[in-house]
């Protein structure tokens, strides 16, 4: 082993354990390959038939959802080129909160195109400035798909908000998304501020209860604290409501005290003089009106059995922000430290009580009245993971809620503004010259995988669905999408499926953008993984113990 | 060998070896950086241990990234390093110069000429080179007003080598404008007065210059404004929050009264401090201003609440540089007890709001009257796009300050590379004595590396030996012409916009040779002690 003197190239010069790939076999088709197995896996979930995977994550968390976002999430995925669709896909989760799947498909789709254009012969520069073309093109041709008329609605409008929502959500719970949508719409136009662009994902609260079925989830105007109140009142109508973040106990120094006895009977005093200060503003309290104390920190047994004494309900909250959702929910405003609270500072419920909810014991705030912000959606069902998914639709519901109050504008769904813009764009590519031409009409072409996927996940001939769609759309229906139920195409107008022209174009994008970066990479230098125990070895090892 | 006698350990590579191994390595590094170069370069995918990406075009990030580890490399890589110092750009020209030096003197040395006499070349035609540069440059003239335009094409160029097309040409205003908000006339430039945010969000074309100032965190009291208009601003560094005694200190008490007591006595000294903010609070505001307390210090929840009760805004834990550049953005002075407080210390703002995006804060400080300081926010969907911007950005403010700075700048392209190497063959190397001229020509010829490369880059169907005899036959008609990427013809860089930094040429003149000298006069490399490579656990 010496200085070695023959190695050429970059490898010799890098530390050991790093890995260099670079050129087009190399790099670049390998990068492809590691997409399209990406999204082929997400593909098959694409859809209201989308199947469903199981999913068992490093901590052996179990999931079962067609949730695209929840899938790559926890899968972990390690391959570099394979990351960029993810991180494409978190970025669609994180801006609109739906479409996460039909970003990666979308991308891995361009991908495997772009594979073929390669072998082809063209040039990965060529297909990325024939891809940005089409893309932005595409963005175009969109926006006029957008269906006249969509773009003011009234978001307090619960069929309105649910005929946008309800694609979005089929496309996770079918067959229940009347149920799930209209719980939704219910919710979030409840809690919908006067402006609509301000609306709050965080006032929709989801509370997930085990045990009886969907049709017992229901809509709670107000929060759902799973816990049980302290002290032995559990119920209070119309009561006002005192809420304190630091706990209700005897006030501390922040330098540490020491209590100072000479005697027996100072001993005896200063219990007592504790108890009065205490019961002073525990009274304080009860006299100015509230009946209800939230704490945020420990109850201190003896402010406890002054609450007791003067009948006021003790809950404690002891998450900050859950805290605040209470004091949004009621109105109040949160005291630092025990005292006297002032009339303006007290909030007000309805009704307070203590529930027990399919044996888990759970506090109801309700405040029917105005001035409430804050909805819960409480879903019934009888497993975690049931659960966990109706949780996943709720949560896509509301994003694309809020979507709709920045951006009411939709566009035909079931496939049919895919087939639009595929049209357009190969018509476009038609009249394009030079190398460019190729990788539109790749692009067009990329587009088919919807139908086809719909149609495939569903059972159906894909290739004649798509044939009788091109048809369609060639004599001038814009509109014409699948119907998945009887197999065949319909106007979208009669089907009702629309799709958020935001959701759609946060896609288009990003998954151009993705499949953009992933071709413009042409070499690679991996470093050598970081120490620390190999995740998959642990893994083997716990795998290992549960068979013993 | 003598060394082997001392240390039995050691390696030594001997005189033709040695050189050929530092050779190759300067040929092995080119080839990395080479497809780099120029608009039409390709992008680098960087996996770091823990699986991060990173995604750059950057020589100087590239070479950061990559953990070398033969001697040789490493020492150009810090040349690279140095040149990014220097002038922010030019990384991989160096590192491909230094390359094309080296494989043009192995060609010389293989024909049996001397190390020593092709140094001498490079010395000589450095100078000549230098010397041409100062001819050649373009003049622009910095006066109180001054030439946008220039100063955009030479960030545009700079830009458009990080970046794709698209996004270069709207980073150049922003750039451009940043560096002229900080600009003081007859003060040095301090780049570190613009600042550089980002967030995860929506689309790398979102990225915007906001003057004023963007704080990456927000109010910690749920009932402070999220938005605030007319804002006074006060900057200060004052501790609103209780401090423990450094001593050991402990109270005694006997009943529930005297510790009350305590509890208020130990935070009156904070509530005073409090108390005179909101008084100057109360002096200052009418009915439509806001006040907003940007703290260096902490500010704690009594704090704040007392504060959020006279709807005054505070932030808490402002990073110190922001502090700095807040009163440049705003106005007014940091004030750093709440005795100085005066009006007069207080900034100005249109316009106060706080963005949410997940769990992260970010409170725009925005709408301020005469800002010397300002903010770029970079938004991107994902972290590797961030930081490649990022990168794009702090690059392209240093060539706009570089330009202010030499008030000149070079023909880019590939135009001045071809003109100087006409100069030294054709002018230059008849001046010489000697063996000596095959050195200044080697330079010359090596100086051709960088249109060569950016022929190859854009990857078209036309030959690079045909670009560049089209090029030369050009310059030597005396037309100044540099490379055009999307047809292969020469084309005139002054019409097109393409500018480069005087500074950063004359670095790469400057280091290159040096360096490429003190290879060539390698003729041993020693290894002693322990071999590193071989892991020893």
């Amino acid at each position: 082993m010496g200085i070695s003197t023959q190695s050429h190239g970059i490898q010799s010069m890098l530390k050991e354990g790093y890995r260099h790939l670079s050129g087009l076999d190399e790099a670049v088709i390998k990068n492809i390959e590691a997409c399209k197995e990406l999204s082929t896996i997400t593909r098959t979930s694409l859809g209201p038939n989308g199947m469903n995977k199981m999913v068992i994550n490093h901590l052996d968390k179990l999931f079962v959802t067609n949730d695209a976002a929840t899938i790559v999430n926890e899968l972990e995925i390690q391959h570099p080129a394979a990351k960029i669709l993810v991180l494409a896909a978190k970025a669609q989760q994180a801006e609109i909160g739906d479409g996460a799947n039909l970003t990666i498909s979308f991308a891995g789709e361009l991908l495997q195109n772009a594979e073929e254009l390669i072998r082809m012969g063209l040039h990965p520069s060529e297909i990325i400035s024939g891809y940005t073309k089409a893309s932005i093109k595409g963005v175009e041709y969109l926006e006029e798909l957008v269906e006249s008329g969509s773009e003011s609605m009234d978001v307090r409008n619960k069929v309105e908000v649910v005929s946008r929502m309800r694609a979005a959500v089929a496309s996770k719970q079918f067959g229940q998304e009347e149920i799930i949508c209209s719980l939704v719409a219910d919710a979030c136009i409840q809690v919908c501020p006067k402006n609509p662009t301000n609306f709050n994902l965080d006032n929709v609260r989801i509370s997930k209860l085990l045990g009886g079925g969907l049709h017992n989830s229901c809509i709670i105007r107000g929060m759902v604290l799973k816990s049980d109140a302290i002290g032995s009142i559990k119920r209070m109508e119309k009561a006002k409501v005192a809420v304190f973040a630091d706990g209700v106990d005897t006030t501390a120094t922040e330098t540490k005290g020491t209590v100072l006895i000479h005697s027996a009977e100072q001993l005896e005093n200063y219990a007592k003089t504790e108890e009065a200060k205490v019961e002073e503003l525990i009274k304080a309290v009860a006299e100015s009106g509230a009946k209800v104390i939230v704490s945020g920190g420990s109850v201190g047994e003896m402010a406890l059995h002054f609450c007791e004494r003067y009948k006021l309900m003790v809950l404690k909250i002891s998450s900050k922000f859950e805290l605040r959702r209470f004091c949004r929910t009621t109105g109040a405003v949160a005291q630092l430290k025990l005292s006297r609270p002032s009339p303006d500072d007290l909030g007000y419920v309805d009704s307070i009580s203590v529930e027990e909810i399919g044996g888990v014991r759970v506090t109801i705030a309700r405040n029917e009245e105005g001035g409430n912000s804050i909805s819960t959606v409480v879903l019934r069902g009888s497993t975690d993971s049931i659960l966990d998914d109706l949780e996943r639709a709720v949560d896509d519901g509301v994003n694309t809620y809020k979507a709709m109050c920045r951006d009411s504008r939709i566009v035909p769904g079931a496939a049919a503004t895919e087939i639009e813009l595929a049209q357009r764009l190969k018509e476009y590519a038609n009249a394009e010259t030079g190398l460019d031409k190729y990788a539109i009409s790749k692009f067009a072409e990329s587009f088919e995988f919807v139908p086809k996927t719909l149609a495939d996940n569903a059972g159906l001939n894909a290739m004649e669905i798509t044939a009788s769609l091109y048809t369609g759309h060639g004599s001038g229906n814009a509109k014409l999408g699948i119907d998945l139920e009887e197999g065949v195409c319909k106007d979208v107008s009669e089907t009702k499926v629309w799709d958020l022209y935001s959701t759609k174009l946060f896609a288009l994008k990003y998954a151009a953008d993705a499949a953009c970066t992933v071709l413009r990479v042409d070499q690679i230098i991996m470093a050598k993984p970081a120490g620390g125990p190999r995740r998959d070895a642990a893994a083997a090892a716990g795998a290992g113990m549960d068979e013993d | 060998m003598s060394v082997r006698v001392l240390n039995p350990n050691a390696e030594v590579l001997n005189k033709s070896a040695a050189l050929h191994m530092t050779i190759n390595a300067a040929k092995g590094l080119q080839d990395v950086l080479k497809s780099n170069l120029g608009p039409k370069g390709t992008i680098k995918m960087l996996v770091g241990g823990s699986g991060d990406i990173k995604l750059t075009k950057d020589g100087n990030t590239l070479l950061k990234e990559m953990q070398i580890q033969n001697p040789t490399a490493i020492m150009i890589a810090r040349t690279a390093v140095a040149q990014d110092d220097i002038s922010g750009d030019g990384t991989t020209s160096t590192v491909i110069f230094i390359g094309e030096l080296m494989k043009q003197s192995e060609r010389c040395i293989d024909e049996g000429m001397h190390p020593r006499v092709l140094v001498d070349g490079f010395e000589i035609a450095k100078r000549a080179t230098l010397q041409f540069l100062d001819n050649f440059k373009t003049p622009v003239v910095m006066g109180d007003e001054v030439d946008k335009e220039i100063l955009k094409m030479v960030a545009r160029t700079t830009l458009r080598t990080k970046l794709y097309e698209g996004l270069a040409d709207q980073l150049t205003d922003i750039v451009v404008n940043s560096v002229l908000c900080i600009r003081k006339p007859e003060e040095a430039i301090d780049l570190f007065m613009v600042e550089i945010m980002h967030m995860r969000h929506k689309f790398d074309v979102d990225t915007r210059l906001v003057e004023g100032l963007v704080l990456d965190h927000g109010s910690r009291h749920p009932d402070m404004k999220r938005r605030a208009e007319n804002c006074h601003i006060l900057t200060c560094n004052v501790s609103l929050e209780y401090e423990k005694s450094e001593i050991n200190a402990g109270f005694f008490y006997s009943n529930a009264e005297q510790r009350e007591a305590m509890v208020t006595a130990e935070r009156r000294s904070v509530d005073e401090r409090v108390k005179k903010i909101i008084e100057l609070k109360k002096k200052v505001c009418g009915d439509n201003d806001n006040f907003v307390v940007i703290n260096q210090k902490g500010i704690d929840p009594p704090s704040l609440d007392l504060l959020a009760r006279e709807g005054i805004i505070g932030l808490r834990r402002a990073k110190r540089r922001n502090m700095e550049r807040l009163v440049l953005a705003c106005g007014g002075e940091a004030v750093n007890s709440v005795d100085d407080l005066t009006p007069e210390s207080l900034g100005w703002a249109g316009l106060v709001y706080e963005h949410v995006l997940g769990e992260e804060k970010y409170t725009f400080v925005e709408q301020v009257k005469n800002p010397n300081s300002c903010t770029i926010l970079i938004k991107g969907p994902n972290d590797h796009t961030i930081a490649q911007i990022k990168d794009a950005v702090r690059d392209g403010l240093r060539s706009v300050k570089n330009t202010i700075e030499d008030e000149c700048v070079v023909l880019g392209a590939g135009a001045f590379e071809v003109a100087a190497r006409q100069h030294l063959i054709n002018e230059v190397k008849k001046t010489v004595q000697g063996r000596a001229q095959l050195g200044v020509e080697a330079f010359a010829n090596a100086l051709l590396v960088v249109p060569k490369t950016l022929a190859e880059n854009a990857g078209l169907d036309w030959d690079t030996q045909d670009v560049i005899i089209a090029l030369t036959s050009e310059h030597d008609k005396g037309n100044i012409v540099g490379l055009d990427l999307q047809d292969g013809e020469p084309i005139d860089p002054q019409l097109a916009g393409i500018f480069d930094n005087y500074s950063v040429k004359r670095q790469l003149i400057n280091s290159g040779p040096v360096i490429a000298s003190q290879l060539l006069l390698v003729d041993e490399v020693i290894r002693a002690g322990r071999n590193m490579r071989k892991p020893t656990a």
